[in-house]
């Protein structure tokens, strides 16, 4: 799609370094503490680079010490994600009763209304940010599934697997020796994507007010700017930057994947 | 043929799965399931109130009667009762879906439309530079959540240029059933449903731009080409029907993800839509509410779904007829 493949990845790689920087090491991004107060409302301006919050915190602070919160909720339910996915996709590729039971259990979770299923259920359970982990994993495996189901079946009628059922080799060190490896590079690229769609997820129900607030993300940043008035004092950064980041920081992981899809089109045609 | 029949099957297991969570989910939680079915804690409740809802919700009878009472509450379309509101829960829920179909149903169809189209044209003339140009900017666009792109659009449409208004679907003092509350309340969708329309388009124009991209490589093609037809009719009469299902499959599937869209941007645009209704009754835990929302919604998904597999079924013989007809 774009001539020159590289760029784009190389971009998402800097802006994923960025931060993750920011993450692990905010004081390098920030002179002020996380609850270290100033004037309310203020201007962004050359020592609040964009300005101050209803309760005088430094806004841009608060957007460095949320990238830690954002990231880890994505990158961990995230991982959960792959997780059940691998599980059950795995065991929808078996034949017999207990594959099309799980066959149909996929189908009918890809098909949910996510976002509304998980406003009830983070109202009846609660919103702390494992719960909130939790509830985008269990409602996100779905797609993940659906292509290790696919992978997997492609691959129990493989010439090598038959070969190695030949050779008495047990089921699982087959699983796991042979089987998964083959699995590892769309387990990469719908890991993630996953991150990308989760991390979608929970700013958009901390955005709604659904968020941990011990635990500020990007997304509660925006859900508290639009309730304590930000449109009306016009700190239009405080509402936007947030948001920005969001974007940034799904493109970089969008940008990455795709340039592993493509590679992977390209070994293909190159094999074929 | 049996593709489609599965497909709505699966829908309908889905819509029954939500059912059957529905019950379950107060009457399985930790804690008393008076206080997940009332929406007050057990703590505030003197021991008359406790034993008047052990009594209105049926919690002393065996749960099959109570499942049956539930199925009864959806099969005669009141969906349980909100103590929080005093109300039935479908009557709050009919009050305010009309705003929310009002937003999602313009969305669901012109971002359909657009993606078609503009997926269609750039995936014909895949790799040229508006391709490029194009495909790039909506993968750019994928990645901005939808409440995001409403503050943008608040921003600039609202408070810099006083254009249009940022919350409600009528303004003071207009009464329903004149020419001018029509045009008012156009002028209020205006950017609530632009909002859900831009957040809904990516994932059709790549759907559509991809699928178009990659089956201009078939022989078929080639071979219209070669009889020197011309663009349109290959687009249309050619390419269009060939490629049109996983699109469609798509669309009924993302009736249900505009429906969760437009719930969000009702809380951005101040919309009374089911939305609003639903954070209401999350913050205040109306549950019962809650759960008559998803309900709805989840029935609305299914119907999508059932639809869209029909449409499918009458715009490919191939499916009706069996496939020894392709």
């Amino acid at each position: 799609m774009l001539r020159n493949k590289t760029l784009p990845f190389l971009l998402g790689i800097v802006l994923l370094a960025l931060f993750l920087t920011a993450a692990v090491l905010p004081r390098l991004f920030t002179a002020y503490g996380q609850k270290e107060m100033f004037e309310a409302w203020e201007k962004p301006a050359a020592d609040h680079l964009l300005g101050t919050n209803a309760l005088g915190y430094d806004v841009f602070t608060e957007l460095v010490y949320g990238t830690r919160d954002t990231l880890f909720i994505g990158l961990m339910s995230s991982i959960f994600t792959l997780l059940l996915g691998v599980v059950i996709g795995t065991l929808a590729a078996q034949s017999g009763v207990l594959g099309g039971l799980f066959d149909g259990i996929i189908n009918v979770f890809v098909l949910l209304p996510r976002l509304i299923t998980l406003i009830v259920l983070s109202a009846f359970i609660g919103t702390g940010r494992w719960h909130l982990i939790a509830l985008i994993a269990l409602f996100g495996w779905a797609p993940t599934a659906r292509a290790v189901r696919e992978r997997v079946k492609h691959l129990r009628v493989q010439p090598f697997v038959e070969a190695l059922t030949v050779q008495g080799f047990s089921r699982r060190q087959i699983a796991i020796r042979h089987m998964l490896p083959n699995l590892a590079d769309i387990l990469l690229t719908r890991f993630l994507l996953g991150v990308n769609s989760c991390i979608m997820m929970e700013s958009t129900l901390s955005f709604l007010g659904f968020g941990d607030l011990y635990h500020p993300t990007w997304g509660t940043m925006i859900n508290l700017a639009y309730r304590r008035g930000a449109f009306l004092r016009q700190a239009y950064a405080y509402l936007l930057i947030p948001g920005f980041c969001i974007m940034l920081l799904s493109l970089a992981f969008y940008l990455i994947s795709l340039w592993f899809s493509k590679r992977k089109e390209i070994i293909a045609e190159s094999n074929s | 043929m049996k593709r489609f029949v599965k497909s709505m099957l699966i829908a309908v297991v889905c819509f029954l799965v939500v059912v059957l969570w529905n019950f379950i989910l107060p009457r399985l939680l930790p804690g008393n399931p008076i206080a997940y079915l009332s929406g007050y804690a057990e703590e505030d409740l003197t021991a008359s109130q406790i034993s008047y809802y052990r009594a209105a919700l049926h919690l002393d009878e065996p749960g099959y009667r109570q499942f049956g009472y539930y199925l009864k509450s959806l099969v005669d379309g009141t969906l349980g009762y909100s103590f929080k509101k005093n109300t039935i829960v479908s009557e709050l829920i009919m009050e305010r879906i009309g705003a929310t179909l009002q937003i999602s149903l313009p969305a669901v169809i012109l971002s359909t439309m657009i993606g078609l189209l503009w997926g269609l044209n750039a995936g014909y003339r895949k790799n040229g530079v508006l391709d490029q140009i194009s495909t790039s900017l909506l993968i750019v666009l994928n990645a901005v959540p939808s409440f995001v792109i409403a503050l943008i659009l608040i921003i600039l449409l609202c408070f810099q240029n006083r254009w249009f208004p940022y919350t409600g679907l009528s303004s003071n003092g207009m009464r329903p059933g004149n020419a001018g509350f029509f045009a008012d309340r156009l002028w209020h969708l205006v950017l609530p449903v632009f909002t859900l329309t831009v957040a809904a388009l990516p994932s059709r124009y790549l759907l559509m731009r991809n699928t178009t991209a990659s089956a201009m490589d078939a022989p078929y093609i080639l071979y219209a080409r070669l009889r020197g037809l011309d663009a349109g009719t290959i687009r249309w009469r050619y390419l269009l029907k060939n490629i049109i299902q996983p699109f469609l499959t798509m669309v009924g599937m993302s009736v249900s993800l505009c429906v969760g869209g437009s719930l969000v941007i009702e809380n951005v645009f101040s919309i009374n839509g089911m939305g609003k209704l639903l954070t209401d009754a999350v913050y205040s835990l109306d549950y019962p509410l809650m759960q008559g929302i998803l309900f709805v919604t989840t029935a609305i998904m299914t119907a999508s779904i059932i639809v869209t597999d029909l449409i499918c079924l009458i715009l490919d013989p191939r499916q009706r007829k069996g496939e020894h007809y392709a």
